[in-house]
């Protein structure tokens, strides 16, 4: 193994990091001992680079089976003396709400950190949630990082303030800042830090409802010392460009970023006082008090929500500030992300000067779209066409979290709906129950572990009917493919256990239960007209590893790839029904590319009078 | 001098999932970082990445803010010449393209249902909004040099070589050697070479 500056680095030393890799070094530097997490974009590099890095014995890593059991495993390592960290993406969290809750009113004596990867402007999610809502609703420290050398500091800060309040601390990042590279400035790391032994304390660790009442009223006097930690933190910081001036901005967040942008591409630094906040929970409301009242008008930036400016609001009430504030109007709304034209025209109409921002400079223009797509080689795509083949419109598809949802595109169309992870089965039970049509729900290999397990579960239980359809690839492809209990042993190392995916469905008392290669058309399709024949919980399993794994970490390449012999009708439905990306037009003609061809042979399957194999060149 | 170096630059890049234009980025910004600049690049990874349109930005000079809007870019790199034409609101009026001359065309063009603009309409689009632009078949000279993913190379040798960007091939070559793996080397300076054979056309 070559050395890796991550865990080689020395103090004083820089290097260019992503923001997740520098989430990393920081931990590293604190001292944790145990990282848990279910990867999400865009949290998963974190958890990936701690696994590529192997730790040297630092530290130990898992790949928990949802962010509940994460969070709980890394509740446990801190409640053993560990410092912990867990991480997630932002809706993760909602998976992890309830140990987090609780978690926050216990308290965690070793220290637990929890990374919160938010995603606005849904680069990769469902939704914009903005989980700097949680600190304020769990009662919890946040740090919010915006630059790579912040992601650093901030995940020691966060650890050391775990450790000294005893409460699990939120260390939340947007998808910019995880995914952001800057240069990191090093400090050693430390010698192995201590375990802090757990004192048996059944009156605070467990919360029966009279140890809980109790708690809470701890917790409060244990957020009231955060606050006063706020007020000094180093991560919040005021300037003032003009000593007379008395106009305020206080920004927080990524928000941070644009604003000293756009102050600086207005050359409008010296016109206002800025307040920044690195530490955003809880508030240092001395600071923002003696803040406001050097200004007579304020703007709050935040990107999202008008979390901070309601606060601020109601902070500026009780106090009797005469402060007039401002923050999120028509045109720097609630949604997506901010940018640094926005704040210009913001700060524009705020300080009212002249806006720099000229008006596009090129057209919106008509062209063809590019929209992600499931890859040439893609065992799911077979599994969609024959299922769509066999049912059309006369079914109703339950998608889930994972490549498979972009199933949903025409031709295959293989989603209807879709409600949150893992709920492909339990949301189309329901939907089968109230609607009596024909469901069909597809759910991933890790996305049955996360969560599909309890709701097919719920099926048998409840006697729903159901077709289930497991796209078995071997790994979690979505965010990288990481590993995830159905993955096989030889990729797992001894550190993890193989579970097996038919033997679970078995177990739970499905009796309608087949395993099929999914890159067998004809198995996928008879096993499919059995289970349509019948009523209750019936499960396929289809197998066959991701493309890009097989590819890459498996080291399996087919010595064949499909070609055209005889053009038609037959080649083209195969084009319009399949819409494999390796497939192309030349000319009239339809061609195989053969760089992007990885010789699954379903088109061969799907239009034998127009497909052959043929060997690869090399 | 030194204040000349640390001028101010925004740079957006855009290809297509697969193409290697995260790890182009993070080339260059190594290259700007050992340049002595002040560096930050942004990308998003994820359910873009299959197929999907990449975009990435490479800030030198103090610039924070790793999401341009439309307009702020100074200079746009664009690994493929739809890319490049849906890219173009970002750049300023006046800024500097440089574009691959190679197509790879969406699903939606390869169905037949939608049309890819003629490389003609893509350069004279371009023309309209840039000071200067470059077109240069990356995808042709990257396999001559050794594999397609050299073509990114090739690309960021005739930005470099252009005298837009604070430092020069020469920063790149350096960077090359120190960066990436010894297989790749011998590819990626023969792209280099070919990069700037190309702007001098």
């Amino acid at each position: 193994m070559s050395k890796n500056p991550l865990l080689d680095g020395r103090r004083g030393e820089r290097h260019l990091l992503l923001g997740n890799e520098a989430i990393v070094r920081g931990a590293l530097e604190a001292g944790v001992h145990m990282i848990s997490c279910y990867p999400g974009t865009p949290s998963s590099e974190v958890p990936d680079t701690f696994r590529r890095l192997g730790g040297e014995g630092r530290y130990r890593l898992e790949y928990s089976v949802n962010e509940k059991v994460a969070f709980e495993v890394a509740a446990g390592g801190a409640l053993g003396g560990a410092m912990s960290l867990v991480t997630m993406k932002h809706v993760g969290l909602n998976v992890a709400a309830d140990p987090l809750f609780t978690a926050a009113y216990t308290g965690m004596p070793g220290g637990l950190v929890v990374l919160s990867a938010d995603d606005p402007g849904c680069h990769s999610s469902q939704n914009e949630q903005d989980n700097r809502a949680y600190a304020r609703a769990a009662m919890l420290p946040c740090l919010e990082p915006v630059s790579a050398q912040e992601a650093h500091d901030m995940t020691r800060e966060a650890f050391r303030l775990a450790r000294e309040l005893q409460q699990p601390v939120l260390l939340r990042t947007t998808t910019r800042v995880n995914h952001m590279r800057g240069p990191v400035e090093f400090d050693d790391l430390p010698a192995a830090q201590p375990l802090v032994p757990f004192e048996r304390n059944p009156g605070r660790f467990v919360p029966v409802p009279a140890v809980a009442r109790k708690r809470h009223a701890a917790v409060l006097d244990i957020m009231e010392q955060a606050r006063a930690l706020a007020e000094s933190s180093r991560f919040n910081t005021e300037r003032a460009g003009n000593a007379a001036t008395r106009l305020g901005i206080i920004a927080s967040g990524v928000a941070r970023n644009y604003l000293a942008d756009a102050l600086t591409a207005g050359g409008w630094d010296d016109k206002v006082r800025v307040l920044e906040l690195g530490m955003t929970w809880p508030l240092p409301e001395k600071r923002l008090v003696a803040f406001l009242e050097q200004c007579d008008r304020v703007l709050v930036l935040e990107e999202g929500p008008a979390l901070l400016e309601r606060d601020v609001r109601a902070l500026a009430q009780r106090e009797g500030c005469k402060t007039r504030l401002e923050g999120k109007t028509d045109s720097l709304t609630e949604l997506g992300e901010l940018s640094t034209t926005l704040l210009l025209r913001r700060l524009a109409e705020f300080l009212d000067c002249p806006c720099p921002v000229k008006g596009g400079n090129a057209q919106a223009l008509e062209l063809p779209g590019r929209p992600p797509n499931l890859c040439a080689g893609c065992s799911h795509r077979a599994v969609f066409h024959a299922v769509r083949q066999l049912f059309g419109d006369d079914a109703y598809y339950s998608s889930d979290i994972g490549c498979y949802t972009l199933g949903m595109l025409p031709p295959l169309k293989c989603a209807d709906f879709l409600v949150c992870m893992g709920s492909s089965i339990s949301a189309g039970s329901g939907f089968a129950r109230a609607s009596g049509k024909t469901v069909v729900a597809f759910i991933g290999d890790s996305t049955f572990f996360h969560s599909g397990m309890t709701g097919l579960a719920n099926a048998v239980f409840n006697r729903h009917d159901i077709i289930v359809v497991i796209l078995d690839n071997g790994t979690t492809a979505m965010t990288g493919h990481q590993p995830n209990p159905g993955m096989v042993q030889d990729m797992l190392g001894e550190n993890a256990a193989h579970l097996d995916i038919e033997a679970i469905v078995r177990a739970m008392g499905v009796s309608s239960c087949r395993k099929v290669r999914a890159f067998n058309l004809k198995a996928v399709t008879s096993a499919l007209e059995e289970m349509r024949a019948q009523t209750g919980v019936r499960v396929l399993i289809a197998e066959e590893p991701c493309a890009l794994y097989a590819r890459r970490q498996l080291k399996k390449t087919q010595p064949q790839v499909a070609m055209v012999k005889e053009q038609g009708p037959d080649a083209a439905h195969c084009l319009e029904t399949l819409a494999c990306p390796a497939f192309y037009r030349d000319g009239e003609a339809l061609a195989v590319d053969e760089s992007l061809c990885t010789g699954c042979m379903v088109c061969l399957q799907v239009g034998p009078k127009s497909f052959k194999a043929r060997r690869r060149d090399v | 001098m030194s204040t000349d170096k640390q001028k101010r630059m925004r740079i957006y890049f855009t290809g297509v999932g697969g193409q290697g234009t995260l790890t182009a980025t993070t080339l260059l910004a190594r290259t700007a970082m050992d340049a002595g600049l002040d560096v930050v690049a942004g990308e998003v990874h994820g359910m873009a990445q299959r197929g999907g349109v990449v975009e990435s930005v490479l800030l030198l000079g103090g610039w924070r803010s790793p999401k341009l809007d439309f307009g702020e870019a100074d200079v746009l790199l664009g690994f493929e010449p739809l890319e490049t034409l849906r890219g173009l609101p970002y750049l300023r009026a006046g800024g500097a393209v440089f574009s691959s001359a190679d197509p790879l065309p969406p699903l939606s063009v390869s169905l037949g249902g939608a049309q890819y603009p003629s490389m003609e309409e893509v350069e004279a689009q371009t023309r309209r909004v840039a000071g200067q632009c470059h077109f240069v078949p990356c995808r042709e000279l990257g396999l001559k040099a050794g594999s397609a993913q050299a073509g990114n190379t090739v690309l960021l040798s005739v930005a470099c070589a252009s005298g837009i960007l604070p430092f020069g091939v020469d920063a790149l070559e350096a960077a090359i050697g120190k960066y990436l793996p010894p297989k790749l080397q011998a590819s990626n300076l023969k792209a280099l070479e070919l990069g700037m054979a190309a702007l001098r056309i």
